[in-house]
């Protein structure tokens, strides 16, 4: 350990290196030297633009809309008026600090669950269970005594963060279990498995989530057919986890089956090989996929917009929907953007983070 | 002696006798008072002047103030509307499902939809008509001055069809280019991507009053495309409920025509003018028992929507963002095409 310091602090500094670098690919000969001026210059020119459009030129006071012409740059004002209608959608007014420390509740649970210490199947069991049961229980109210507020209005960030969650919650366990279920020795749990798995990944994602929404009230009697948003859930989970049972079959295709063989041979139960031996493999060689799919599944939240729900999207399209507003649909799309940006770019950093941490383990 | 059988019908006739009430015959009525609110749609977004949300994240604009106008009549209060955000995809199979009561939602009466769907359709309350904008300085009054020109349209809506017909007709050689969205198309027009731009009437109008900034360098070409009637779609089956409806739609139309107002209702029902007024008000008898509500549920309705002028000029007309003209939908007697069956 002492070594691996000693050489890191040996190494010249980042800096002196970038100028090293920079001296010899960047500015080696002169024909370098021009096209590095010339594509820094544009670069610099775009970025220029930018500043002065987001920043500079920029209206910022929901009052100053009238400053919003054609000379002025972006027009924050349709942000500081109608934030609260593309972060909570159609949730009632007075009741947004509900919503507000519910999407806390959420982001705080995902944030501590990140944490190594958080590690173990008791100790995120009750921080998922905590953190889910005071998202519920604060946007939806009954029970807490508040005014309740029925998921049909549940919307904006809070209910693209809370789609993403139980649906990757619910879906993980499941693609595991998929997994587990398409590698057993019964040809008939094999054979079900494969048929589902292979079944749910020929369809597109919006036909599964429009028959939950849409068709399956009419094929069911009302007393079965539950509260729209958690049928939708429940096809959506089902869907990634027939995704993530395939990134798992390939972390479990990783491990050589003498180590099965060997577990075997020391007396261990299936369920302790599988436990100490074999999953913390499949887990470290499935986190590139598992992170991608995380991510992806957070995009793909935004196609219930077409199943009615007011996701992010579809609140940003609402607050730009007005005639006051109509002009602005820009600024909505960049500030929905980057909320997108924040979240995912934190995911796929966190997903560096864990690979690193893996490969460390590995050595 | 009483048995107990006569216990219970007197006691049904005195429910049926008190105000406020009277037993509805239409099952959906029925289901909505015993559920205490009125399912209404919704948009997954906003559609400009129908569909909207406000600052307060509350629903407004003309199709949800009809429904706030028919959960008045068959509530008694505008409240008690609720809105289920839906998307054009899912809007009749949702009503289908029960999921809601009524679509008023910008939804143009076909034969189709009629038929097939299984659907029934009120009184229109809406006209709207497929149209052409152009750029000002092509100095062109109409399509005929499109030729060998380049005609945006949003990609897989009925108007791109309808557009191509029409221009095959009158035999005007163009060039056709679709866009995924609105956003899409309203930029590449603004950007002389093209010359014109075809699209349902009240749009055109609601983009030249607001996105563009000088409203005059574009002009609503003259042709007239198609004139789609906007009603409201009911489930098949339910012939009372339609009544309702259509004459929910009537007495905003009759209370315009006979100068009813908001403000003015509660004098008029106090001193009618006339019989007419007398009648939509409930103060003399008829108007609510014949459909199974309350007599008084057209004063309500107006007392707290206002009549279809004020509810027009409120989300489309003068006192809008939009400001746009009543044209085709005004009263007949103003040269529009809306009117009402005669209240007898």
């Amino acid at each position: 350990m002492t070594d691996m310091i000693t050489t890191l602090t040996a190494r010249p500094s980042r800096m002196q290196a970038f100028v090293k670098s920079m001296k010899r690919n960047a500015f080696g000969t002169p024909l370098d030297a021009a096209i590095t001026i010339i594509v820094f210059s544009v670069l610099a020119y775009w970025a220029w633009l930018l500043v002065d459009w987001a920043v500079l030129r920029a209206v910022w006071r929901a009052e100053d809309v009238g400053d919003c012409t054609e000379e002025a740059g972006a027009c924050w004002s349709v942000i500081a008026g109608r934030h609260r209608l593309i972060l909570f959608g159609l949730y009632p007014f007075e009741q947004h600090w509900r919503s507000t420390l519910a999407c806390l509740a959420i982001i705080l649970t995902v944030i501590f669950s990140c944490f190594p210490q958080a590690w173990s199947g008791k100790r995120l069991t009750l921080l998922w269970g905590v953190g889910f049961a005071a998202y519920y229980l604060l946007m939806e109210g009954s029970l807490l005594g508040l005014q309740q507020v029925t998921t049909d209005q549940w919307g904006g960030l809070a209910l693209t963060l809370f789609l993403f969650a139980s649906v990757v919650l619910l879906g993980m366990p499941m693609g595991l279990g998929l997994a587990l279920m398409r590698r057993s020795d019964m040809p008939v749990v094999r054979g079900f498995a494969t048929l589902i798995i292979d079944f749910i990944r020929s369809l597109p994602l919006l036909t599964t989530l429009f028959t939950a929404a849409v068709v399956v009230p009419i094929l069911l009697p009302s007393w079965l057919e539950g509260d729209k948003i958690w049928r939708v859930i429940i096809a959506f989970a089902l869907f990634f986890a027939c995704y993530q049972a395939e990134v798992f079959r390939g972390g479990f295709q990783a491990i050589p089956s003498g180590q099965f063989e060997a577990g075997k041979a020391l007396g261990l139960s299936y369920w302790s090989i599988l436990g100490r031996i074999v999953l913390p493999q499949v887990f470290r060689h499935a986190l590139p996929s598992t992170i991608n799919m995380v991510v992806v599944t957070f995009k793909e939240t935004a196609i219930v917009i077409i199943i009615g729900f007011f996701d992010i999207l579809a609140s940003a399209k609402a607050a730009f929907g007005t005639g006051e507003w109509a002009p602005h649909y820009l600024e909505v799309y960049v500030f929905v953007g980057a909320i997108y940006w924040v979240f995912i770019f934190s995911l796929g950093q966190y997903g560096e983070y864990l690979k690193g941490r893996m490969s460390i383990a590995a050595r | 002696m009483l048995t107990k059988a006569t216990v219970v019908s007197m006691a049904a006739a005195a429910i049926a006798m008190l105000p406020g009430a009277v037993l509805a015959e239409s099952p959906t009525v029925k289901e909505i008072q015993e559920r205490g609110t009125m399912l209404c749609s919704g948009h997954n977004g906003s559609y400009f002047g129908f569909v909207e949300v406000n600052d307060k994240n509350e629903w407004k604009g003309l199709d949800i103030d009809i429904c706030r106008a028919l959960t008045t009549a068959i509530l008694g209060d505008p409240e008690k509307a609720q809105i289920v955000p839906l998307s054009w995809a899912q809007r009749f199979p949702a009503l289908q499902s029960g999921d809601v009561d009524i679509i008023i939602k910008a939804t143009g009466w076909t034969m189709g939809r009629d038929t097939e769907l299984g659907l029934q359709f009120s009184l229109p309350y809406f006209f709207g008509g497929t149209q052409f904008m152009a750029h000002g300085e092509l100095g062109i009054t109409d399509a005929t001055g499109l030729e060998g020109g380049t005609i945006c349209v949003e990609a897989g809506t009925t108007i791109e069809r309808i557009s191509a017909n029409y221009m095959s007709t009158i035999g005007v050689e163009h060039t056709i280019v679709s866009y995924e969205s609105a956003a899409e198309l309203r930029a590449a027009y603004l950007a002389n991507r093209c010359d014109a731009f075809a699209g349902w009437g009240p749009n055109l109008a609601v983009l030249r009053a607001t996105e563009i900034d000088n409203p005059d360098a574009h002009i609503i070409l003259s042709d007239k495309l198609s004139s789609e009637p906007i009603a409201a779609a009911m489930r098949q089956g339910d012939e009372d409920f339609v009544d309702v409806v259509n004459w929910m739609l009537a007495a905003l139309l009759i209370a315009e025509e006979e100068g009813v107002t908001k403000a003015n209702v509660a004098e008029m029902a106090a001193t009618p003018p006339n019989p007419r007024v007398a009648r939509l008000l409930g103060v003399e008898p008829g108007m609510g028992e014949r459909l199974g509500l309350r007599e008084t549920w057209a004063r309500e309705m107006i007392a707290a929507m206002g009549n279809f002028g004020e509810i027009y000029d409120r989300n489309l007309g003068k006192d809008s963002a939009y400001n746009l003209d009543r044209g085709l939908n005004n009263l007949w007697s103003h040269g529009g095409v809306l009117y009402a069956p005669i209240l007898d």
